[in-house]
């Protein structure tokens, strides 16, 4: 069975929440770059659980290779961390990342999976941390003609070739299963992905992630072109009004609360 | 292409309006009369009973009604299919979705069907010069993008309508035109098999009057009780932030933020959450937001309209006795 997984590099959202919460995030020249050096480049937190997926499922007895493939400027970290967390094969398809939407990068994944003569499982991070756009699956799927299950926190092989997959939705979890070859999203719910070993990290460190430029792909008349253009970003001022209360003791403060709130008529 | 935009929507809802319908109709609305394009609003499937009332009070010019028997419930290969037709035929400008949880599938699915650009998380719209623009959140909320419709003639966008609000505009509410669309769905069989639906017991927190909510500031799971005393005292629903719900103290069901429920409470009373943007995303609509926090430089005081500088473990408790002595 062949597992691809999908992962982008992002900047640490966590970095980048650190610094919008001090009021010290930096936009570059352009308007929307974010460009602070000490923010940390990473693999999205829910690709690396995509990845988990896979490990999980090759740990389960699942007889697959596992392709991790990444659409960036230079993936080479991320691509090897794949490598050190057990991926077999790593691909990176070189682009300015500034200049691909959701629809070119879906188009070149879609062309990546089809030249390794298609995919069983097509797995990816429920969202990337940076655009929270969560787009590329579904038109990865569309695009490639196979179906699509979002947010899974559990997925297993249920005989043959289909795939049982719990999801997490607003009403609480939904078991779903649907035949291979199938788009499978990951969700934050799926648990922590492992750690790969110093000896793991330090061998991945020499791997040289295949490089499969966009031209040697066959995009389709006009398919690789980029729908939306980023071109502004900006972190939105919060007015701030908060009232403190003051009290002798958390009792008095919690009564004083009360108070206003009832003045408010936000309480009864 | 024609110069419509179209407001899509196919769920039930509840009181009779499908989810988000009001609050993205006003954004379409808006955009409708500053752009000069014509206001549709497509409805695949049973249309929840109010539809006609709101496609009046909106100016919405069609009401399209695609009805099959195959849309009856929700089924995404479905619905993308259906939509897809109706697109082929109407060649909307711009086709605007209340981002449900389901729509966030069905959403960019569409988009490559009708090879359009497809944006979600969006919170405003513009036509400029003829150029479609959406600015959307970002990194958990952290930022706001704003990207251009710049590669194809079309766009799908996901209307985070439940930070936005609705608003009629003022006077005489004018009748729709009904259109029956027709749409072949004979040949789409549902790939994915549900073989256990979802199934939420009890009151939903995006519908709570009064919430409130605990993050890792509690220390620990024993501690989370304190926070569903005061709720429960307060008539309201306990929730949390994402840690909380990764460790276990509270079910995902309560998980308010980006990943999780995005609320509008009269009342949002978070105690011991320091205020990430990803967890305020669902909790910036409510009315009132109180903050209990040790820190006084916790994120959550700048959105906050009363805020308690302590320690949420002495003053949780105190505020259940004062609800409960009244």
């Amino acid at each position: 069975m062949k597992i691809v997984i999908c992962a982008k590099e992002v900047l640490d959202p966590d970095a980048v929440d650190n610094y919008v919460l001090v009021g010290k995030l930096e936009i570059g020249n352009d308007g929307k770059t974010l460009t602070q050096k000490a923010i940390p480049r990473l693999m999205n937190g829910y690709d690396e659980q995509a990845i988990e997926c896979a490990l999980q499922l090759r740990d389960a007895g699942l007889d697959c290779k596992i392709h991790v493939v990444a659409v960036a400027t230079d993936p080479t970290k991320i691509l090897q961390h794949a490598v050190a967390m057990g991926a077999d094969e790593v691909a990176a398809i070189p682009v300015d990342t500034g200049t691909v939407d959701g629809y070119a990068t879906a188009s070149l994944l879609a062309a990546f999976v089809r030249s390794l003569g298609g995919a069983d499982l097509v797995l990816c991070g429920r969202q990337a941390s940076d655009g929270d756009q969560a787009v590329v699956p579904g038109l990865l799927g569309e695009m490639l003609k196979m179906p699509i299950v979002t947010v899974a926190r559990a997925v297993q092989m249920a005989g043959g070739t289909t795939v049982r997959v719990t999801r997490v939705t607003p009403d609480g979890d939904e078991i779903v299963e649907v035949s291979c070859p199938a788009v499978i999203t990951i969700s934050n719910e799926f648990g922590a992905p492992r750690y790969p070993t110093g000896m793991r990290t330090m061998k991945a460190r020499k791997v040289k992630p295949q490089q499969v430029t966009p031209d040697s792909l066959s995009l389709g008349e006009g398919g690789g072109r980029p729908r939306m253009t980023m071109t502004r970003q900006f972190v939105e001022a919060i007015a701030g009004n908060c009232e403190f209360i003051q009290g002798s003791s958390p009792a008095a403060a919690a009564q004083e609360l009360l108070k206003r709130l009832r003045a408010d008529r936000v309480i009864e | 292409m024609s110069n419509s935009v179209v407001v899509c929507t196919w769920d039930q809802g509840r009181k009779g309006t499908p989810a988000g319908a009001e609050e993205t109709l006003t954004l379409a609305r808006n955009l409708a009369a500053a752009a000069g394009l014509e206001l549709n609003w497509v409805v695949a499937g049973p249309a929840p009973d109010r539809v006609p009332e709101i496609a009046a009070k909106y100016g919405v010019v069609h009401l399209d009604r695609i009805e099959n028997a195959k849309l009856a419930d929700f089924q995404p290969d479905v619905c993308v299919e259906a939509l897809a037709q109706y697109c082929k035929e109407h060649t909307p400008k711009l086709v605007l979705i209340p981002q449900t949880f389901d729509a966030r599938l069905v959403a960019p699915r569409l988009a490559a069907r009708a090879g359009a650009g497809v944006v979600m998380n969006a919170l405003e719209l513009a036509v400029e010069n003829g150029t479609v623009r959406v600015t959307a959140s970002a990194y958990g909320g952290d930022t706001r993008v704003v990207y251009e419709l710049t590669g194809a003639e079309s766009c799908v966008v996901g209307v985070l309508a439940d930070m936005l609000l609705a608003e009629a505009p003022e006077g005489k509410a004018a009748e729709p035109a009904v259109r029956q669309v027709s749409v072949d769905l004979g040949g789409v069989e549902e790939r994915v098999r549900i073989i256990q639906k979802a199934h939420l017991e009890g009151p939903r927190l995006e519908e709570a009057q009064i919430i409130v909510s605990g993050g890792m500031g509690l220390g620990q799971k024993e501690n989370f009780r304190l926070v569903e005393d005061l709720a429960q005292a307060l008539g309201g629903m306990a929730a949390a932030s994402r840690p909380v719900v990764e460790n276990g103290w509270i079910d995902s069901s309560r998980q308010v933020g980006l990943t999780g429920k995005i609320t509008r409470p009269v009342l949002y009373l978070g105690a011991g959450i320091s205020g990430a943007s990803q967890h305020m995303v669902g909790c910036t609509a409510a009315k009132t937001i109180v903050a209990i926090n040790k820190d006084p430089d916790a994120a959550i005081f700048k959105y906050a309209r009363y805020g308690i500088v302590g320690d949420a473990m002495e003053i949780l408790p105190e505020i259940t006795k004062a609800v409960k002595g009244a």
